[in-house]
């Protein structure tokens, strides 16, 4: 398993890389079809590409659920292994491309866009966020940071007559190049300091002594977190997310908030316990037990992460509250939700991991819901965003307004949903390290929280309609999407132990990437 | 005893929920079925939860139906029910006011039946299983479940400033609720790291001997969330807000039942969990309950709307409960428990009598009405059965339930017996005063002339109030006799358990209010 020597079998690479694999000639593929399809511009064209992407999605799901699960061990090669912690969160990331792709298919129809490079651009952007967590290699998480970034960035300016749309892409895009350019830095640093870039190898070096408590680590490390914060839309790296989610298609907002987002927790995870806390991954490995204090590193970053954890809640929180536009208020949401699962990778346990893998699973099935809900409440032309919009919408679209509600219920935390069992996961481990006085002021936060997710299903129902709004036409396949969610959360929310018991097996995994 | 009972009783309204779903409610007739669905849904759930009268047995001091599945087992939280001499009496009280709740709306809700019938019933469901749950992720989900419910009844069917009301009782009661959640997690693992266990199974969790100042802690967090459902003065303000926009229906459960949770969550959590912490907030909380008590009563009595007269007179009456509680005798335990159950039945139907002349009048100011004695005579008995019921007058049962409590705080402290009596004097006087000004005189008002006297439909959701206001007045043995050894084993929880601390407490605290609490507790 020599440094990107090709060392390795045709039937090892398919085991490692298959889901990948099967991505990317799925995106070469429909290329082709849509050439061939586009040629006599129906808008059916956009029902048949959704529809192959959201198989592509599931094939891979399929594959890499299927076979890669029954894995005892660990297969490295070259840049790619293969633990169940990689394929957990690329389940999650398929599981938001197959809501995306679904649910696109109506939003694509309700914007008249008949335009389906939509749906490549989809595929590759979930390319990029598996192999990025799958890899254990820091420049090919930077290739797949890359590769996954620059469709989202096009996907964000898809709407080509709206301004804002056009605003939230090129913010997106400088933004998150200056993130991906201290996370590059990063790598250069810590490649210069320990000679490879391969995670493993670096804890290795590390857990010698010589750089444990080097500035440069420090500085690598630093570098490496913020070009991650960015994604992960944690304050202060936060202020591209308003804009760009209020300017994206509705869909692709949701994506970003929950695929991106996963992809950019599964390697922030991925770094702090295998590189940046290797007392972990040598548990169990005496020629790796050096004198020195193994654990020292997250004496470093474990205060930055309660105090990140503790602002994101608040900023997140109490800027959503002044929103009159529902789906900024669902930005600046998702920044809180980001903390919360900061307070799960804080608390560094078993339960912390598990937590927050269990935590993306379920903030994926809200928030695309809630989103998916969201651009057929916004009416026929995909203006009506703000919450006046909503007046009394509730008694008109019943199905429409209880499944906002039952999303909206949930990202407040209150059972039974999915929500509250992964924010009981996620506080329980902070208090169990002992954080009880931040867990304490981040439910506060919830408690604000949960007053602006209220609001909107106040609107929804209490007040009396102010003007006309015309909820978009429901498709099949987005009712598909969102009844699948709804019954998720619900499933979720009161039989939690299945997933969790995954999760938590996920999350060992980690521990065995060497 | 077999048969999973109190799951029955619990998840029972929510095959009602389940048939509604089915019904359109386009029609006049699609509503009435929608209604004598969810109608013989809760009586069938009253009738169900009768069985639990005959099985139940009243010298056991535990549990009782005991029903214990494993629910999240990595996490040690099981499906865990059971009932005590306490939790079975108000199980009783929410399977037999729903009914009568939902034959009150009949008329009085004509828009969204289907959805308002829903929302009660769902509400049903979390409020029993608030009472039977033993585990506290359990009982913390049903009690956060509870809220949204009640929340749209507030919301969409309430009076002009609904939205501000609702929002207010949603904020309150999750500020509290939210941060018991973060001290239930901690106690489970303080319980983890001294026993090993992990676990929310309350009975396990009794036995957790936590730091001081964590007992203090925790229990300021429990005592929070409870304190503002009680409602405790000062944080009492919710209450007349959620009463006057609630529908009649909605006030009737929420004074009902959902103040309940507030002292049942002292007697069955804060208290024995945290007896050190109990004992160190008893002046507090003793004080604050005789403020309420004062409090509440002339803040009633300078009210001009009945509805927020009444919502008032159910802060005084709480403090009553909870001063009870904080004796720890029998007498003073027993009572308190009685007056939940007096106080649900007669501020029950205080509201549901005010909700009959708002739905002919369409106003509630006291000044609007006057002689109404002669246009609505039978009503007008019955009002006043209640009124003697809610002053605590001989043969009724607010008698008993004050009396016993007065009883309990004079073996403790004179002075405290003293002052919380002063409260059923002002009692007397806002309840009889209101009754006078709106009952009696020439009727000053010419649109009162004509007003139609109770119908019969009325009159069945009420007169088996007002037979159970005589019921436990004349004979209360009936319901005292299952509470003793539960009674009798909570003081003994809360006092064993801190053998120490509480003479220590209250001597630290006897600097500040020279009266020990504890004085006669420690003769016996």
């Amino acid at each position: 398993m020599s440094d990107l020597g090709f060392s390795f079998s045709l039937s090892q690479l398919w085991q490692v890389a298959g889901g990948q694999i099967i991505l990317i000639i799925a995106g070469l593929v429909l290329i082709f079809v849509d050439l061939w399809l586009s040629t006599d511009k129906k808008p059916d064209h956009v029902v048949t590409m959704g529809w192959l992407t959201a198989l592509s999605f599931l094939v891979a799901l399929w594959y890499m659920v299927c076979p890669g699960w029954t894995l005892n061990e660990i297969v490295v090669i070259g840049v790619f292994s293969t633990e169940k912690f990689a394929i957990f969160v690329s389940a999650v990331i398929l599981m938001a491309g197959i809501f995306a792709s679904l649910m696109s298919i109506g939003y694509l129809r309700n914007n008249q866009l008949v335009r389906s490079e939509y749906f490549i651009l989809l595929l590759f952007a979930v390319y990029g966020a598996i192999a990025m967590v799958q890899s254990v290699d820091l420049l090919m998480m930077f290739i797949a940071l890359e590769v996954m970034s620059l469709s989202v960035y096009v996907l964000a300016a898809f709407l080509k007559n709206d301004r804002r749309s056009q605003e939230g892409a090129l913010k997106y895009f400088l933004l998150g190049s200056f993130g991906s350019a201290f996370f590059l830095f990063g790598v250069a640093l810590i490649y210069g300091m320990t000679g490879t870039v391969n995670i493993t190898k670096i804890a290795q070096v590390l857990s010698t002594g010589s750089f444990l408590e080097h500035p440069g680590v420090l500085v690598a490390m630093a570098m490496l977190m913020s070009g991650l914060f960015f994604k992960m839309a944690i304050v202060p790296f936060h202020m591209w997310t308003p804009d760009v989610y209020e300017g994206s298609p509705a869909i692709i907002t949701g994506f970003m908030a929950t695929a991106v987002k996963a992809a950019a927790f599964g390697i922030f995870i991925k770094l702090l316990s295998v590189t940046f806390t290797p007392i972990l991954a040598y548990s169990g490995q005496p020629e790796f037990q050096s004198t020195v204090n193994l654990a020292a590193m997250a004496v470093y970053w474990k205060p930055l992460l309660w105090w990140l954890a503790l602002i994101t809640m608040f900023v997140g929180n109490l800027v959503a509250v002044s929103q009159q536009n529902v789906k900024r208020m669902l930005a600046y949401s998702s920044i809180a939700h980001a903390g919360y699962m900061v307070l799960g990778i804080l608390a560094a346990n078993d339960e912390g991991r598990m937590g927050v893998l269990f935590y993306l699973f379920a903030y994926t099935l809200m928030n695309m819901g809630a989103f998916g809900v969201l651009y057929l409440l916004d009416g026929q032309e995909g203006k009506a965003q703000t919450l006046e919009d909503y007046h009394g919408l509730g008694f008109k679209y019943p199905t429409l307004s209880f499944l906002m509600s039952l999303f909206l219920v949930s990202m407040a935390g209150l059972p039974p949903t999915a929500g509250f069992i992964g924010k009981f996961y996620l506080f329980a481990a902070a208090i169990k390290e002992g954080y009880l006085l931040l867990a304490a002021l981040g439910i506060m936060t919830c408690v604000i929280g949960a007053y602006y997710y209220l609001r909107v299903i106040w609107m929804l129902y209490m007040v009396e309609p102010s003007r006309e709004v015309v909820a978009g036409r429901v498709g099949v396949t987005s009712m598909i999407a969102l009844i699948a969610a709804a019954l998720g959360i619900m499933y979720l929310g009161i039989l939690p132990e299945g997933l969790a018991q995954v999760a938590n097996v996920a999350q060992q995994s980690l521990a065995m990437v060497f | 005893m077999n048969a999973p009972i109190l799951t029955y009783v619990t998840f029972l309204p929510l095959l009602g929920v389940l048939a509604i779903l089915f019904i359109p409610q386009q029609s006049e007739s699609g509503k009435n079925a929608i209604r004598w669905v969810s109608m013989v849904i809760s009586t069938f759930v009253f009738i169900v939860s009768l069985r639990l009268y005959f099985d139940f047995d009243p010298d056991v001091a535990g549990f009782q139906f005991i029903e214990k599945y494993t629910w999240i087992p990595s996490y040690g939280i099981t499906y865990f029910m059971g009932l005590d001499g306490l939790a079975f009496w108000l199980v009783l009280l929410t399977t037999f006011l729903t009914p009568i709740t939902i034959l009150s709306t009949w008329t009085a809700i004509t828009k969204r039946v289907k959805e308002f019938q829903i929302a009660m019933l769902v509400l049903e469901t979390a409020m029993l299983g608030t009472f039977v749950s033993l585990d506290l992720f359990l009982f913390y989900v049903f009690w956060e479940i509870m809220l949204i419910p009640m929340w749209l009844i507030i919301g969409v069917w309430g009076g002009e400033r609904r939205i501000y009301a609702a929002i207010k009782f949603f904020l309150f009661t999750a500020v509290g609720s939210f941060l018991m959640l973060v001290c239930i997690i901690g106690l489970v693992y303080f319980h983890n790291q001294e026993t090993g266990e992990l676990t929310f199974n309350l009975l396990s969790l009794y036995n957790t001997n936590l730091a001081r100042m964590y007992e203090i802690l925790f229990f300021g967090a429990f005592a929070l969330a409870f304190a503002i459902k009680v409602p405790m003065f000062p944080f009492h303000t919710w209450l007349p807000d959620a009463h006057v926009e609630a529908p009649t229906a909605g006030s009737v459960i929420l004074a009902g039942i959902l103040l309940k949770m507030g002292t049942y969550g002292f007697f069955r959590f804060a208290m024995p969990l945290f007896p050190d912490g109990s004992a160190f907030f008893t002046p507090l909380i003793v004080v604050l309950s005789i403020i309420g008590i004062i409090y509440g009563a002339m803040v009633a009595m300078v009210q001009p709307d009945i509805k927020k007269l009444v919502a008032y007179s159910s802060v005084s009456h709480l403090g009553y409960c909870m001063i009870g509680l904080y004796v720890l005798n029998r007498h003073g335990v027993e009572g308190s428990i009685l007056q939940m159950i007096n106080h649900g039945i007669s501020t029950g139907a205080l509201f549901l009598l005010v909700g009959v002349v708002y739905e002919r009048r369409h106003t509630r100011l006291i000044a609007e009405y006057g002689g109404i004695c002669r246009p609505m005579p039978i009503y007008a008995s019955i009002f006043f059965l209640i009124t003697l019921s809610s002053v605590g007058f001989p043969t009724t049962n607010g008698f008993i339930g004050e009396f016993l409590i007065l009883l309990g705080v004079f073996e403790v402290n004179k002075a405290y017996a003293v002052l919380a009596a002063t409260g059923v004097v002002l009692g007397a006087i806002y309840m009889l005063w209101m009754f006078q000004r709106v009952f009696y005189g020439r009727v000053s008002n010419p649109k009162n002339e004509k007003l139609k006297d109770l119908n019969r439909r009325e009159l069945a959701y009420l007169l088996p109030l007002v037979a159970l206001v005589f019921w436990i007045g004349l004979y209360p043995n009936f319901f005292l006799s299952k509470m003793h050894s539960s009674v009798d084993h909570f003081i003994s929880q809360v006092k064993i358990s801190a053998p120490a601390s509480p003479v220590a407490v209250v001597e630290h605290h006897a600097s500040v209010d020279k009266t020990p609490l504890y004085v006669s507790a420690a003769k016996e």
